[in-house]
């Protein structure tokens, strides 16, 4: 066995410094490609989770829910969000049952009071706050608004998380994120202009949701993070749908059911026992399943600000997807705002694989 | 219950001091009695995060010849922001 270690005399030191020099670029470089694959990943999935999400809405019992009926919408939301989450956890299971990771999670579970309280309270930001409001802002607003304010997450993840644990956010970085946002801006700005009414009196309802949704996922990405610190991020999504499984099932649809006349147990026997609208949610939770598994792997790689930046990538992929299963082509600025986000995404990866091998200003004063 | 396998990693690493990754790999493998190259790739990519994170600190690093590949070993110590979180997550009590 041969060693070559950087404290070690040599008669030739170019050779052996310059391979372990080389070596050494390369072991960052893997990471940062894997970190960046992973939150292609998400971007890839999550745009996908689309054609299903979308589809569901057009089957028995949610095709025959007016648009109108507000309450009764958002309640069908909570019953297919809460089936939803169920069938992620399965899928969930399948993927570290693989990984041999299974019993970790149980290990992770049990620390509830220091560790898993964390994927509980990211469960909370990324569930009912950003998807309630996204719901929010999609009903009392319009689709375009939901996809916009959304995009701003990142820039929420990256800002918590400098403050609270000093990740360290380059200028690259930043001008990458920027330019991505600015790109998905691009994709869906000009269709804000058909939707935004002045003479709506509930538009403020509207803005709050999509002021939720930006922060609530946001917050989840930071928040996931610091438990990541000493989890596995395969076992954290893991406990990050177990609690949202329990917010929805245990808290608020008995809840909506209780102190509501809405008709939840009808919604929810009516899901389960009809083919097509769980074939529909079988898919969107593989995609969301393995989504969410890149998104929070990605984080542990190269960070919740970059992480969250390539995976607005979604709003690309989104339209991508719905072309293809539906043939409705986006307008010629879909391409102008492509070219931005890629641009972003080269910008953000140009950044020195050393640099991101320390995602945190762990020196700093306040850092812990 | 043991530890989750991050935080056995963090353990023992703050009751070593130092200790080379393959040296952590394999304590890890023993104490949670499993054995492969992809339980070992897997501890190394904990590791990885747990060295992103700040958690811990390479302090040295050395290429080694196993059988007929090379291989880019590291070693570690605990930082002090890493025994502030192991605080923070109830791996080590207050002093």
């Amino acid at each position: 066995m041969a060693n070559i270690s950087t404290t070690a005399k040599f008669p030739d030191a170019i050779t052996p410094d310059t391979n372990l020099k080389s070596a050494l670029h390369k072991h960052y470089l893997r990471n940062q490609r894997w970190g960046f694959m992973w939150a292609l990943w998400t971007a890839i999935l999550w745009g996908a989770w689309y054609v299903p999400g979308t589809a569901l809405w057009s089957e028995f019992p949610y095709v025959n829910i007016a648009a109108d009926q507000q309450s009764l919408r958002l309640a069908a939301t909570a019953v297919m969000t809460w089936i939803h989450a169920i069938t992620v956890f399965l899928f969930l299971l399948l993927w570290n049952a693989v990984l041999g990771k299974v019993k970790d999670y149980g290990r992770t579970m049990v620390r509830f009071k220091t560790i898993s309280k964390w994927y509980a309270l990211a469960s909370l930001c990324g569930g009912p706050l950003a998807i309630f409001g996204s719901y929010m802002a999609m009903g009392f607003i319009g689709p375009v608004f939901a996809a916009i304010s959304s995009l701003f997450y990142p820039v929420i993840g990256a800002v918590i998380a400098r403050l609270w644990y000093k990740e360290k956010i380059s200028r690259r970085a930043a001008i990458g994120m920027c330019i991505i946002i600015f790109g998905g801006m691009i994709i869906y700005g000009p269709g804000l202009f058909g939707e935004m009414n002045e003479s709506n009196p509930n538009a403020w309802l509207g803005y709050l949701g999509g002021i939720m949704s930006a922060i609530g996922w946001g917050t989840e990405g930071a928040v996931a993070a610091r438990a990541m610190d000493v989890s596995d991020p395969d076992v954290g999504i893991h406990c990050r749908f177990s609690f949202e499984i329990l917010f929805w099932g245990i808290l608020i649809l008995p809840a909506l059911a209780l102190f509501t006349e809405l008709p939840i147990a009808e919604l929810i026997i009516n899901t389960v026992t009809h083919d097509k609208a769980m074939l529909w949610i079988v898919l969107a939770a593989a995609c969301h399943a393995y989504c969410y598994t890149a998104f929070y792997k990605s984080f542990s790689l190269i960070g919740v600000g970059r992480g969250e930046a390539i995976g607005n990538l979604y709003a690309v992929f989104a339209l991508i997807f719905i072309a293809a299963f539906t043939l409705q082509f986006p307008q010629w600025y879909f391409v102008l705002g492509l070219i931005f986000t890629v641009l972003g995404s080269f910008v953000m990866f140009s950044e020195s694989a050393e640099s991101v091998a320390n995602l945190r200003d762990v020196d700093a004063p306040g850092a812990y | 219950m043991k530890v989750h396998q991050k935080g056995y990693l963090l353990l023992a690493l703050n009751k070593s001091g130092t200790l080379w990754d393959y040296e952590l790999i394999k304590k890890t493998l023993h104490e949670y009695n499993e054995t492969g190259a992809f339980r070992e790739k897997t501890l190394s990519i904990a590791l990885d995060e747990l060295a992103a994170a700040g958690l811990i600190s390479r302090i040295e690093e050395k290429l080694e010849t196993v059988g007929d590949q090379l291989k880019l070993r590291f070693k570690y110590k605990l930082s002090d922001f890493g025994v502030s979180r192991m605080v923070d997550t109830g791996l080590l009590l207050p002093w």
